[in-house]
């Protein structure tokens, strides 16, 4: 009965511009964090030591098997009766960080098993300590195998960021629902966030798919 | 020949013993080898020729016996192990090079990080071996864009960039398609004309006529035989050896 109402959407657009501020701090908090934590994970995990290696399994076996409002409640609610309390911005910080690094670890994990025993020999051959090795041959190698996953995992990071809406963090997702509870705009505000969503995620993608191109050159052109 | 100076210039194995689980995949190895000697290893798939080798450079551990590389004991301390691996470069079956980057990179990562050579010396040094492995005109592209035999010269260069005393070649023909077999082998033999001492593993017999000073057969972690290459061949003494001669020469 309704066309879309443009006049409420840009009347709307400087709230959800700063919904949106929100939303990509938040995101790109949890991004970096979750992709040091998932190296990090992913190094004990396949360290060989069996307290730590079952311990990230544990881990990514918990993250993986609980819905993920299930672990925001835990970190918002649940903390604080354990004694750590947490502003609203840095729960839902730590409670995407945590969801994430757990699929880092396992993306990391298969990039790192793309990488055969023979750079190991030819490294060890040539005297290559360890450190570099690891640096120069092995994390450039995995990568490439890891990247596509890695970045469903970033790009997953950003859309869950919706879900902190529920604790009360005034992202994007949060802007827009809380709009329609007033003004029951809602085909105007879903189809907004719909699009600003979309358009950052595939500028995300663009540049995740350069890197991937970058990475594949040396492999591309046999 | 190999007599006593050897141990402490060349490589000295003495009754070394290595065991998979319940196999016992190197039996009461022992042998030497002087330096600018050059061996042939040869004998059945499963021997341990390739164990024995990459036990040298410690890609291998043994758990017992001794290994001396220049005097220098292969065990499990560190420095004894960089030491033994600075003296020593390898080149293996499939070539191991780094995919990632260029021929001209694959020659100077190590140089860079092992021994601190600034980026211009090393990047000259590659050049000059890429100029003896006859492809100086690949330097800029990726391992992935050349042929297996220019992959193998690669490898061999990246490993002579160290400036090894010792080269060990682990097959480094079996998986090159034969009509560029050729081209390594000229490689090898060069290397060998110019005084290296080297270890092959490789079935290539023509090679071992060539250049070999001994060939050592092994069968089942032993060495079976050990006798210069025209002995080896026209009149090998153990029966396993003739065996294995008659099934690979036709």
């Amino acid at each position: 009965m309704t066309v879309i109402d443009w006049g409420y959407i840009l009347a709307a657009f400087p709230d959800l511009m700063r919904g949106l501020g929100m939303t990509l701090m938040v995101s790109l908090l949890a991004i970096l964090f979750s992709l040091l934590l998932g190296l990090a994970g992913c190094a004990l995990r396949v360290s060989g030591i069996r307290p730590l290696s079952y311990a990230m399994r544990g881990y990514v076996e918990f993250i993986r098997g609980t819905p993920y409002l299930v672990q925001i409640f835990f970190v918002f609610y649940g903390l604080p009766s354990l004694g750590f309390t947490l502003s609203i911005f840095w729960s839902g910080v730590l409670a995407l960080t945590i969801w994430a690094s757990a699929f880092h670890i396992e993306s990391f994990r298969a990039g790192l098993a793309s990488v055969g025993r023979e750079m190991h020999d030819a490294s060890a051959s040539l005297g290559l300590r360890r450190l570099p090795h690891a640096l120069l041959v092995v994390a450039p190698i995995a990568l490439r195998s890891a990247l596509p996953s890695t970045l469903n995992t970033v790009v997953g990071t950003i859309k869950n960021s919706a879900y902190l809406q529920a604790i009360g963090l005034v992202e994007l997702t949060f802007v827009a629902v809380d709009r329609i509870a007033q003004d029951f705009r809602s085909t105007e505000m879903f189809l907004s966030i719909c699009v600003i969503y979309l358009v950052v995620i595939l500028g995300v993608s663009a540049l995740g798919h350069r890197l991937e191109r970058r990475l594949n050159r040396p492999y591309g052109s046999r | 020949m190999d007599g006593t100076g050897a141990a402490e210039q060349g490589i000295a194995f003495d009754r070394v013993n290595k065991w998979y689980g319940q196999m016992h995949v190197l039996q009461d190895v022992t042998f030497s080898v002087a330096p600018g000697e050059k061996i042939v290893v040869c004998g059945p798939s499963g021997s341990g020729k390739s164990t024995m080798i990459r036990c040298i450079n410690r890609l291998e551990e043994h758990q017992a016996g001794t290994i001396r590389v220049g005097g220098v004991e292969v065990n499990d301390q560190r420095r004894n192990i960089e030491q033994v691996r600075r003296r020593v470069g390898m080149v293996f079956q499939n070539f191991n090079l780094y995919p990632h980057l260029t021929i001209l990179e694959n020659c100077t990562l190590a140089q860079r990080w092992v021994r601190g050579t600034p980026r211009a010396e090393a990047e000259a040094r590659a050049m000059r071996y890429l100029e003896r492995v006859r492809i100086p005109d690949q330097a800029r592209k990726y391992p992935g864009q050349l042929s297996g035999g220019q992959q193998q010269r690669v490898a061999i260069a990246r490993s002579l960039c160290m400036e090894p005393e010792i080269m060990l070649f682990d097959e480094p023909t079996s998986a090159l398609d034969p009509e560029l077999v050729r081209e390594v082998l000229d490689t090898m033999v060069s290397l060998a004309e110019e005084g290296m001492t080297m270890i092959c593993v490789t079935h290539e017999m023509g090679f071992a006529r060539q250049v070999a000073d001994r060939v050592i057969f092994m069968d089942r972690g032993r060495i079976v035989e050990s006798a210069h290459p025209d002995d080896f061949f026209s009149n090998p003494k153990e029966e396993r050896s003739r065996l294995f001669l008659s099934q690979i020469l036709h």
